[in-house]
């Protein structure tokens, strides 16, 4: 059983390095995962998180479009890089996220500033 | 009591004083809140990031989308709505219109 | 940083831009806010009644801004695609 006091300072290192951007971070945990990135354009993006920047633009490898009878605009594309501010919503792997340390991290990081 | 915190963390909730809005929200973290969202979109769900551009996690996101259709024949307005459930969903905060602590959340 | 454009660097690629069109062309720069520099470029207007229309523009900056998605096309691939019996409605703006 670890202590609390242990785990309080695992955790402090993790938020150090979250400060001011907890998103970027927490991608940054998913890559490898697959994901679907929904636009503005309401087209949805399917595929394997490549890698994210700090604006959280997101590239993606083994992409399919949800629906590519009506876009065939992306055919033939297997990787793709999409303007973070062209996202509305990203579906992300429910278990490969960790509720509880995003919790305590986002309790921070708005403390922290 | 504890009278010694480790350095940086939060304080207890009971304690934090609400100086600005986004205050608010941390007090919902693991709480279901509810988003409006801009064209007309609506989301309920558990709370689990925030970043002050409002970016969020939210677990069991139910999403709400309202159309109003219009009835040909008698020019009636109808409101359609379509709910879809996801299970752990990022929301980008430039879509955010408020948000709404589980108080008034049904 | 990296945002992960420079691999497709001298690549050919299909822009969609935030009004739903479509360029494709050799990305031959950007910066961070994905301004690009695109040469050789041609845009392809989809129609749900007629095959694919390619209007040659040749070398093109793109401002960042009306960016939305970079693809890295598969250039043996997509010449093998006839765009002529391709019918699609066009896509949607994307609402900020």
């Amino acid at each position: 059983m670890v202590p609390t006091y242990c785990k309080f300072v695992i955790f402090n290192k993790i938020v150090r390095l979250t400060s001011k951007m907890l998103f970027y971070s927490f991608f940054k945990t998913l890559v490898g995962h697959e994901i679907i990135v929904e636009l503005k354009n309401d087209i949805c993006v399917t595929g394997r998180l490549h890698s994210v920047d700090q604006f959280l633009n997101i590239k993606l490898i083994e992409v399919c479009v949800s629906d590519p009878e009506k876009y065939p605009y992306m055919n033939y594309i297997s990787e793709s890089f999409i303007r973070g501010s062209v996202v509305r919503y990203v579906q992300l792997p429910v278990n490969s996220v960790d509720s509880q340390l995003l919790q305590d991290a986002a309790r921070k990081e708005i403390t922290i500033r | 009591m504890v009278t010694k915190m480790p350095e940086g963390e939060a304080e207890p909730v009971s304690l934090v004083t609400i100086k600005e809005p986004v205050d608010l929200i941390r007090l919902s973290v693991d709480e279901r809140i509810y988003v409006k969202m801009r064209h007309d979109r609506e989301l309920r769900g558990r709370l689990h990031a925030f970043d002050q551009h409002l970016n969020m996690v939210l677990g069991e996101a139910e999403e709400t989308i309202t159309t109003i259709e219009v009835d040909e024949e008698t020019f009636e307005e109808v409101y359609k709505t379509t709910k879809r459930t996801i299970p752990m969903l990022f929301v980008r905060g430039d879509g955010v219109i408020l948000v709404s602590p589980p108080s008034t959340t049904s | 940083m990296s945002s992960g454009l420079e691999s497709y660097v001298n690549h050919t690629v299909s822009i969609i831009t935030s009004d739903g069109r479509n360029f494709v062309g050799t990305l031959k720069g950007f910066d961070q806010t994905i301004n690009i520099i695109l040469d050789d470029s041609h845009e392809r207007v989809y129609s749900p009644n007629q095959g694919v229309e390619q209007i040659i523009l040749g070398l093109h900056l793109i401002r960042g801004d009306n960016v939305a998605i970079i693809g890295e096309v598969d250039e043996t691939m997509d010449s093998s695609i006839d765009l002529s019996a391709i019918r699609a409605e066009p896509i949607g703006s994307v609402v900020f």
